[in-house]
């Protein structure tokens, strides 16, 4: 116990060291400072001087006066100013000096003075973008002098889509970055995986960081505040951020005013939505037609059953159609989207305030999501030395839908039942009621499709404050110390109420649920910061001490057996029956950080970085981790032999090496715990008493998991920075996932968390960035393309782990998705199946049992029975490779934006389909089924029981009930190249928006989702019903369809 | 010299602002607030008595233990279904569940050991005796069940990751008998209404008694324990506590489930309720644990037959007529509108006086070498009762004139009707080493001398190179 507190004294102490060496070293520099500064007020005598001039002058691009361009005299940095918003500024220096001019995204210009008393200067854009400040983890650093791996995605990039989400805004636009729109429920989940799966158990979401704030979530986050988004990819960029940084961070900088005249921004964006593709059904007609074909096919043993509908009945259904339910629950969707800020920045105030409202309805019925959102940003010099800033950013949000996807009841889900429920029965019965569907045919529990969607009462409420704060010292020249601290409290409310006319509301009486959760996060960074440049050396230090805590209290109510309907969970004194729950838990990080970047004539660039992690969720034994980092890379355009070749702007090679960690412990995982919960009449009465057991035991030495990875890249740039090329080769491997270990059940228990299992990524990433066209007619063009394969390893002494991805009225209901060891991530384990077998196979069908109509599925080991020996790997649901293609293409005032994007090489389990094209189903499939004159079908035939008692054959076939289905049938190819988005904007005139007093004016048209090339056959090939676990991504079971929508927009400032 | 000054005064002002900040820096130890780790739980008398709940709630919970019914025991001649050709792993679930009522209990019984704080004496021997009673109650089940097994108690130092080997059939019965003897010291005659579901000391001599009485017989066949189970059943008979329901229709009858004849139950409640009733009858539900007709149609024509098995449905249709297989009436007591709603209140019984009487009149006989007077009054009462009190030639009274094997196969016979689908039919074929005979037909043929035990669970093999498995796995 001593011992340990030592430690973490010794832990506390170390930032003490850490400042008081770097004030050593910055006090000797202030010695030297101070000589220079004499020396400098002796040569100019302080103030006044007869070499100064006062320079006026004007800074312009190509649009027109540039505000905001610093001008400073070069061997002085002190004598400094900018431009003001009419890119004016004036600046008084000696006459011989020189004047440096730059501008973020402009390249610097060094002018001589040489006495002139009034310069005019035009600046010209920067296509290298290699000066470019990146955002990088506790600091940022020049482009060119990365080591590590960093995609950036910058503001212009995302305010050309119409995307309401920062994820969806991210997806296409990353080499190596993996963004799934697992549904098209509005507000909906989205799976971003960077550079491929690396836990099981522990999760495998990137850390996103909020203007410094760890933990974020982007769905919260308005996309109009944001400057740029930063994705860190290999170790080099990420083990900055330690046991959270093992799965690749996101960093995202939102935006400060800007110096100048005051800006009033408005956009407006309407969008309309509709489902992107419908299943192919049976019309009432047809539908009727294949209920009486299975229902006479059950004439075995002399019985003679007779048709279901009759032919006046089915001509009645030709005549007038039936019900189309697709039509029943599925909208047009409206969507607004109204964004206001208020920005502008004196020399030492800068301030953004900026709000946001987003009402958007999902295209199934009841089902929308709302946002408000509120950002202020400022920023304040206080003194010379002392300046702080602070960021607050509120948002609402509430979203609600009836219940989709796999996880959810099917006779609740709407989703499904709509697919599946039978054409010939009307919404409403005789009397006005919902309908029900029918005892004889069809699926006798499928729940009418409208009450399932608008009857439930669903409201998922989250405000969530965000605050970041911090105080900056300019302590001596070139060390700066910044303290910050952030909070993020998050307060969520789930509500739901499900009446007699819902399936589970009419089994339980109405049912119930409210959801509390209570979260509140505190983060505290201090950071030193030291630059220094001698010669041809540059050293830049950063240390930092942080303290991370975060707590969640939540409770429960679920409540059913309910008097009175109409007050629902408004008055749970109504319901007869109630189950509480409550839980608490909290968490503590401390950390200690270094990073050393090092240059040497801007050729040899050195990076390493330091973190010790100490975490409370770690077992006792383990408390600390410690991952190191290091990076080298050579900008070889420097050297005079590559500069002779004149092909390259710019050539550098990287390579990296660190170890990041996972901490996907949750708290107190590692301790042994006594569980309440159980209940049993020990002592007779009517009363339960309360049992408290043993849950799990103690694991002291439970620790994250480790992931080192060695990356290899390379930046090149031609054409004077007209194309720049990056390409990247990595290789990761995990160890010590978590996982539950097999204990001997003797010991009383199954399972214990521990660190057993092993997982390697490897993958190679490329991107193309490009300006083909300048002048009057602008093409810029983005091009990227990556691999990733992920291989299981080791876990931890079993063969392989499975996992269910459907459910029990589809056959699926055992596991196929599986991971196995040695092989790749994300298995399908099933049956071959190779159609149905033709009249000319008939002796082949016999020996299985089976006549010609009937499924052929493969028999592996050739037995002559099909059973679970004859199980095989059927797909895998991770792609080979992704790409994004993106364009802007500009002529005179007009804007075209367009971007393709696509994935190659994963398989989908189509399970939504399993029930739609079996016997009884209502895919229009189904009239391609086999007969004897049409062969080629691979839907079996309707063999009816007569034929099949005459044929006399015994069935070798032996599949699981519950999982009968888990076959190659339903597998389906997943690859897809898709025009996410496409977009025409307009901007008007100078001549004409100065007229009507606007700063500037766009408007324009775009659409989502517009043209999809797939051999998917489902509603959308970027689905997954289950995101539990990424073993299951891959599975299709009735999900909230995705739509394509059209926007319109504007776009004003003044 | 001014701008020095100057620095310092920075550098200070910053410092204390880091200094702030720092103070507040958090320990990384965890204290966890929604719920307890084992170090500070088991300190009050009611967080022991929690522990006897769980244990209980391991072996009833429904779908993995004795809540859903008897599948383990299917091979007997009792239960539909069944087959002598048993799989790896039968059995592993009440394994598992037995194994995890000890783990409980064991905690519970270490902190009885240091004592707990402000409880008495009287108290403490009293939670004692109960965790002992149930520990030995899991232990009996499972060396019946499996044979030598892992010897866990409250000494054994760490047993998740010690590797433990399996202890003799003996050493398992040691501690089971020294348990037993614990409990019958320390339990009370009887409890108070509020607590009547708790073991008493009569049913922890009763089922002392019948573990000296398997201890008898095959494996062990220590005729010495003969004695020793007549005399404690013998106590019970004498004191009285408990007797017989006179209507044998009201031995299951929900009001008498803690009546004078159930001494210790598995035990439901609306709040805590028994498996849905549909899996009880193949006539009116699902059929899960269904009779085997071929058994059926040995069971003697008596009030005891109708009042045990549903041959019929509610019209009066025999189950042949309409295609299905007779049900398990005992556990059906529940009101139609329970049963239709699947819930069930019903009690399976643990140890019941007809048991006792049975017991002794077994052990008696075998001490004996014949029947005593004693011993057929014992077994008469159950059979007077089965009768409905009448002369029923298919189960006549026993009389001084069988011969002590006569008269043990009568004992043997009666236990099989009395005590059918209580878990225990069983473990009569087992100990009395008439598996094959009894066996019906259809799978005898699989039948072999490695079928009196079940097999060690594959996991617990795997995972301990010390475990070895039983012959013919």
């Amino acid at each position: 116990m001593n011992r340990k507190l030592t430690k973490i004294n010794r832990w506390l102490i170390a930032p003490y060291l850490c400042t008081l060496l770097f004030t050593g070293i910055a006090v000797s520099e202030v010695k030297a400072n101070a000589a220079g500064l004499n020396s400098w007020h002796a040569k100019t005598g302080l103030g006044y001087s007869a070499a100064d001039i006062v320079v006026l002058g004007t800074v312009k691009d190509k649009q027109g006066p540039l505000p905001g361009v610093t001008v400073e005299l070069i061997g002085n940095n002190k004598i400094v100013t900018s431009t003001d918003n009419k890119g004016n500024f004036s600046i008084k220096v000696p006459q011989n000096g020189t004047l440096l001019f730059r501008s973020v995204g402009y390249r610097s210009i060094k002018i001589p003075v040489n006495g002139n008393r009034s310069l005019e200067i035009t600046l010209e854009e920067d296509n290298t973008s290699l000066n470019e400040v990146t955002v990088v983890g506790y600091g940022s650093q020049k482009k060119s002098d990365l080591t590590g791996s960093i995609s950036s995605i910058k503001s212009q990039d995302i305010a050309l889509l119409p995307t309401q989400r920062v994820d969806q805004a991210i997806q296409g636009r990353a080499a190596g970055v993996l963004v799934l729109n697992t549904d098209g429920s509005p507000g909906g989940n989205t799976t971003i995986r960077i550079r491929g799966m690396n836990s099981i158990n522990g999760g495998n979401n990137a850390l996103i960081v909020i203007d410094g704030l760890q933990g974020g979530n982007l769905t919260s986050l308005n996309p109009n505040d944001i400057e740029s988004v930063e994705i860190l990819k290999d170790a080099s960029a990420t083990a900055i951020y330690g046991s959270q940084g093992a799965n690749g961070v996101v960093l995202i900088t939102t935006k400060q005013g800007k110096i100048g005249k005051p800006i009033i921004r408005y956009t407006f964006d309407g969008s309309f939505a509709s489902i992107a593709k419908r299943p192919d059904l049976l019309n009432a007609a047809d539908y009727a037609r294949e209920t009486n074909a299975v229902a006479l096919a059950k004439n075995g043993s002399g019985i003679n059953p007779l048709p279901i509908f009759s032919d006046a009945q089915i001509q009645d259904f030709q005549k007038n159609g039936g019900t189309n339910w697709l039509n029943v629950i599925y909208r047009t969707a409206f969507t607004q989207n109204h964004q206001l800020s208020v920005s502008g920045a004196s020399e030492k105030v800068n301030y953004l305030v900026s709000g946001g409202y987003l009402d958007q309805q999902g295209i199934l019925l009841n089902s929308q999501y709302k946002r408000f959102s509120l950002r202020t940003n400022i920023k304040a010099d206080m003194t010379s030395w002392a300046a702080f800033g602070l960021n607050w950013a509120a948002s609402k949000e509430n979203a609600s839908s009836p219940p989709f996807g796999g996880s959810t009841d099917w006779p609740n889900n709407p989703v499904g039942a709509a697919a599946r429920f039978s054409p010939t029965i009307p919404v409403y019965d005789a009397n006005g009621n919902y309908s029900k569907s029918s005892l004889f045919y069809g699926n006798p529990t499928l729940w009418n499709p409208l009450a399932s969607a608008v009857e439930p009462q669903i409201d998922n409420g989250t405000i969530t404050n965000n605050l970041s704060a911090y105080l900056e010292f300019k302590l001596l020249t070139g060390l700066t110390l910044r303290i910050s601290g952030g909070a993020r409290i998050a307060t969520q409310q789930d509500l739901s109420y499900l009446n007699l006319n819902t399936f589970t509301g009419a089994q339980l009486n109405g049912s119930g649920a409210i959801l509390d959760n209570q979260s509140e996060y505190y983060q505290n960074s201090n950071i030193l910061t030291y630059d220094k440049t001698f010669k041809k050396h540059h050293l830049n230090l950063t240390a930092v001490a942080e303290q991370k805590y975060d707590k969640l209290f939540s409770s429960s109510i679920n409540a059913s057996d309910f008097l009175v309907q109409q007050t629902a969970i408004n008055d749970l004194s109504g319901a007869g029956i109630k189950t509480i729950g409550s839980s608490f838990n909290d968490r503590v990080v401390n950390s200690y950080l270094g990073r050393i970047n090092y240059s040497y004539a801007d050729k040899y660039l050195l990076t390493a970085s330091y973190r010790a992690d100490g975490s409370s969720v770690f077992g006792k034994n383990n408390k600390w981790g410690y991952f190191p980092s290091a990076s080298l890379a050579w900008r070889a355009v420097q050297e005079n032999f590559i500069k002779d070749l004149n092909i390259f702007s710019d050539l550098k090679i990287r390579a990296s090496w660190g170890i990041t960690g996972n901490q996907g412990i949750n708290p107190y995982q590692t301790l042994a715990r006594t569980s309440s919960g159980v209940l049993y009449p020990y002592d007779g009465s009517d009363a339960a008493n309360v049992g408290f057991y043993l849950s799990s035991a103690a694991n002291p030495n439970l620790k994250w998991e480790s992931t080192a990875q060695t990356d290899i890249g390379l930046d090149a740039g031609f054409f004077n920075g007209r194309l720049s090329v990056t390409a990247d080769y990595y290789k990761k491997t995990t160890t010590n996932l978590l996982m539950p270990r097999q204990l001997p059940t003797y010991t009383g228990l199954g399972s214990i968390l521990d660190n057993v299992g092993s997982m390697g990524n490897k993958g190679i990433e490329l991107a193309i960035e490009g300006t083909p066209l300048v002048g009057k007619f602008q093409w810029n063009a983005g091009f990227n393309i990556s691999a990733n394969k992920t291989t299981v390893l080791d876990l931890g002494g079993i063969d392989k782990i499975g996992y269910i991805s459907g459910g029990s009225g589809s056959g699926t209901n055992l596991p196929f998705m599986y991971l196995v060891k040695g092989q790749d991530f994300g298995q399908m384990l099933g049956w071959g199946y190779q159609g149905v077998w033709k009249t000319s196979q008939a002796a082949q069908a016999a020996r299985y049992g089976q006549l010609p109509g009937d499924p052929h599925y493969t028999d592996v080991n050739n037995d002559g029975k099909i059973n679970i020996n004859d199980m095989k790997v059927i797909g895998n649901s991770l792609p080979k490779f992704i790409f994004g293609f993106n364009n802007r293409l500009g002529y005179k005032n007009f804007e075209f934006i367009f971007l393709i994007q696509g994935v190659q090489g994963n398989n989908i389990f189509n399970v939504s389909r399993i029930a739609l094209e079996s016997p009884g189903g209502t895919s229009a499939g189904l009239l391609n089924r086999w007969t004897p004159q049409n062969q080629n079908s691979s839907i079996p035939a309707i063999i009816d029981q007569r034929t099949r008692e005459q044929a006399n054959l015994v069935s070798t076939i032996s599949l699981p009930s519950t999982g009968n289905n888990r076959i190659s049938r339903w597998i389906e190819d997943g690859s897809y190249v898709r025009l996410k988005n496409v977009t025409l904007a307009y901007n008007f005139p100078k001549i004409l928006t100065d007229k009507i007093k606007l700063h500037n004016l766009k408007v324009y048209v775009s659409a989502t989702n517009l043209l999809t090339i797939t051999k998917y056959s489902g509603n959308d090939p970027e689905v997954s019903s289950y995101t539990g676990n990424d073993a299951q991504l891959g599975s299709d079971f009735n999900n909230y369809p995705q739509s394509k929508i059209f926007n319109i927009g504007l776009n004003t400032s003044f | 010299m001014k701008n020095r000054k100057f620095q310092l005064k920075k550098l200070n002002f910053s410092l204390i602002v880091l200094l702030v900040m720092i103070m507040g820096c958090k320990k990384l130890d965890e204290h966890p607030k929604n719920f307890v780790t084992p170090d500070s739980f088991y300190k009050t008398q009611t967080q022991i008595e929690s522990t006897f709940a769980s244990s209980m709630n391991a072996l009833w919970t429904a779908w993995s233990a004795y809540g859903y019914g008897m599948a383990v025991f299917s091979h007997d001649d009792q239960l539909a279904g069944g087959d002598l050709n048993i799989p790896a792993n039968w059995g592993s679930n009440l394994w598992a569940a037995h194994y995890n009522a000890i783990m409980n209990l064991n905690l519970s019984i270490a902190a009885l050991n240091k004592g707990l704080s402000g409880v008495s004496k009287a108290n403490t021997d009293q939670l004692m005796g109960q965790a002992k009673f149930l520990r030995a109650y899991n232990y009996f089940m499972l060396v019946r069940m499996f044979g030598a097994l892992p010897l866990i108690t409250e000494e054994t130092a760490d047993p998740f990751t010690a590797k433990i080997a399996r202890s003799p059939i003996t050493d398992i019965y040691k501690l089971i008998i020294s348990d037993f003897t614990t409990a019958i010291a320390t339990l009370p005659a009887t409890w108070p209404d509020a607590q009547r579901g708790r073991p008493t000391m009569d049913a922890a001599k009763g089922l002392l008694a019948k573990v000296y009485l398997t201890m008898a017989t095959y494996p062990l066949n220590d005729a010495s324990y003969y004695p020793k189970a007549a005399d404690l059943a013998g106590q019970v008979i004498q004191a009285g506590t408990y007797d017989l329901e006179t209507d044998i229709n009201k031995v299951f009858a929900l009001d008498t489930k803690y009546g004078k004849e159930m001494m210790f139950s598995f035990n439901s409640n609306y709040v805590a309720m028994a498996t849905d009733p549909h899996i009880w009858s193949d006539i009116d539900g699902w059929g899960d644990e269904s009779v085997e007709p071929l058994w059926e149609q040995t069971f003697p024509v008596q009030a005891r037959k109708d009042a045990y098995l549903q041959t019929q449905d509610a019209n009066g249709v025999n189950y042949k007529t309409l295609g299905r297989l007779p049900g398990i009436k005992k556990y059906l007591y529940d009101t139609k509108a329970d049963f239709d709603a699947g819930r069930s209140v019903v009690n399976i019984p643990i140890i019941r006086f007809a048991d006792v009487l049975l017991i002794f009149a077994e052990a008696d006989n075998m001490a004996h070498s014949g029947p005593t007077q004693a011993a057929i009054d014992a077994i008469n009462r159950v059979i007077d009762r089965a009768n409905g009190y009448t002369v029923n030639a298919q189960d006549p009274r026993a009389t001084l004139a069988l011969s002590a094997a006569d008269f043990d196969t009568k004992v043997i016979d009666e236990r099989n009707w009395e005590l059918c689908f209580e878990y225990d039919r069983w473990f009569d074929l087992i100990r009395k080493h008439i598996l094959k005979e009894k066996s019906i037909p259809s799978i005898q043929q699989n039948f072999s001398d490695n079928d009196y035990l079940f097999p060690v669970p594959e996991n617990d093999l795997r995972l301990n190179p010390l475990l070895t498995q039983n012959p013919g796995y």
